[in-house]
């Protein structure tokens, strides 16, 4: 079958080192139809077979993403490599889950992310913003990611799932042990973390989920003994259609929500810091305004884009823009390219925090995956710009973030930055 | 004139994440139980707010009522 090549490499993780490579996404955007871009290692002879359709348009994300009948989520997984069906089914979670499993297990914790819900944390997330930012401020500036953008969303996410704060510090290295995952190698021994499990059966294949099973199954038998208010205890009291979540299901629920409760806004508040850094009159503006703040908000998240890419595989056979996909094809929306879409966003690299029309899918293109997060993570990037806002902190870049090399998350190692005093 | 419209959830589709309620408080609540959306009894939207949390579900669970 004659399948249109891709035009450029958006799937090799070390292409990330040096960011996005948007010219990629724009020449696949502008290419008609949809392009097959080869996945896996190079010169294996499989990378054509185990390729995927690259899916870079906002209309044709928003298809992919509200058609969940056609393009699965739990036919294979949400990434881009191919697993076994026991390592399917060992990793299974809320994202690699379809209806009526997926309505089931997205019931169970929906209450506690609902914008009503997420106004209960606010005052802590603010106190805890505060608290970074001065402490940045005094310090002259530093590693914007260590100091404030990784410490604010993981202390928020324990707290809601009563972890002790005390091991925020342990559960940010084995996330970033998760991205390190995707990228093109491992990044850890099989047996670190006294791990003995196959990593084909773990989550992002690294041992460190190992260890985030470990910690999990800890709290369980803590929560157990003493339960509380808590998301933790929540999970293991859930009576989901009258069945309590499986033990699989609790530890994969777990470290889906330490993963992405981190990760994820951490690298929004990364990239929103740089960007008011090289963009100082958009932060003159908001300063001047701060009615701005909830524009400025999905602005910073559209910039950011944290989640690259989500994968579906067609249920059936199927057509998306023209183009023809059989049953069992890897189907990839790449949210990086639709949220510079130039036929939705107007002059879309222009980071712009007074943009009104700003319909971005970096939760996702709607459909039953909406990120769970979404409110609780614009929760805490307007906290902390207020409260940055409220110090008028100007900050200042020093020297080019470091780049994560993955595919999947928008990842920053390290960002230096300074303060104007 | 203001064109004035109901609304109806399909249960089985809602997940629960409480865009509606966010954008029409008055119109919308999530049970504290099931976390699913129901319309408040008889609340009517003009048509344009009323296609606004239309398109705003994420999860396409929302109609107008004909």
């Amino acid at each position: 079958m004659d399948r249109r090549a891709s035009p450029a490499d958006i799937a090799t993780s070390s292409v990330y080192l040096d960011g996005i490579p948007h010219e990629g996404f724009t020449a696949i955007r502008e290419t008609e139809g949809l392009v097959w871009h080869p996945y896996g290692p190079i010169g294996d002879g499989n990378g054509e077979r185990n390729g995927f359709w690259a899916v870079a348009r906002h209309a044709d994300v928003r298809e992919v993403s509200r058609n969940p009948e056609v393009f699965s989520s739990a036919v294979g997984h949400t990434n881009l490599w191919d697993l076994e069906a026991d390592a399917l089914e060992a990793r299974r979670s809320l994202i690699d889950s379809d209806a009526p499993d997926h309505t089931r297990l997205r019931r169970v914790v929906s209450r506690a992310f609902t914008p009503r819900n997420t106004r209960n944390w606010e005052g802590m997330a603010r106190e805890i913003a505060a608290e970074l930012v001065d402490a940045f401020v005094a310090g002259g500036g530093g590693d914007w990611v260590a100091q404030v953008a990784a410490p604010l969303p993981i202390r928020v996410i324990l707290a809601i799932l009563g972890v002790p704060l005390e091991d925020a510090d342990y559960l940010v290295e084995l996330t970033n042990h998760l991205v390190e995952g995707t990228g093109d190698g491992p990044s850890l021994p099989d047996d670190a973390y006294g791990n003995t499990t196959p990593t084909r059966l773990l989550p992002f294949n690294s041992p460190a989920s190992h260890a985030l099973f470990e910690y999990a199954e800890r709290m369980r038998q803590l929560r157990l003994a003493d339960p509380g208010a808590d998301l933790v205890s929540g999970l293991l009291e859930a009576e989901a259609d009258g069945e309590r979540l499986s033990a699989n299901e609790y530890r994969n629920f777990f470290q889906l929500l330490v993963f992405a409760g981190n990760e994820t806004t951490r690298t929004a508040m990364v990239h929103g810091a740089l960007a008011f850094a090289e963009h100082p009159e958009q932060w003159a503006e908001l300063c001047h305004d701060p009615s701005l703040i909830t524009r400025a908000v999905d602005e910073v998240i559209r910039w950011a884009t944290p989640v690259l890419h989500m994968r579906r595989t067609a249920s059936c056979d199927t057509e998306l823009a023209g183009t023809s996909i059989a049953a069992g094809d890897k189907v990839v929306m790449w949210y990086a390219a639709a949220n510079r879409d130039p036929t939705v966003f107007e002059d879309p690299f222009r980071f712009d925090v007074t943009r009104v029309e700003n319909p971005h899918f970096a939760f996702g293109g709607g459909g039953p995956h909406f990120c769970l997060g979404a409110f609780l993570a614009r929760m805490e990037i307007q906290v902390l710009l207020e409260e940055m806002v409220a110090r008028n902190v100007v900050l200042q870049p020093r020297s080019a973030p470091v780049h994560l090399a993955s595919n999947f998350v928008h990842g920053v190692a390290s960002l230096d930055l300074g303060v104007a005093s | 004139m203001n064109d004035l419209v109901q609304l109806t959830v399909d249960e089985d589709r809602c997940i629960g994440v409480g865009q509606c309620e966010l954008l029409e408080p008055e119109v919308f609540c999530l049970s504290d139980e099931d976390t699913i959306s129901r319309v408040v009894d008889g609340a009517v939207l003009d048509r344009a707010r009323a296609l606004a949390v239309v398109e705003g579900c994420p999860n396409m669970a929302i109609s107008v009522k004909a």
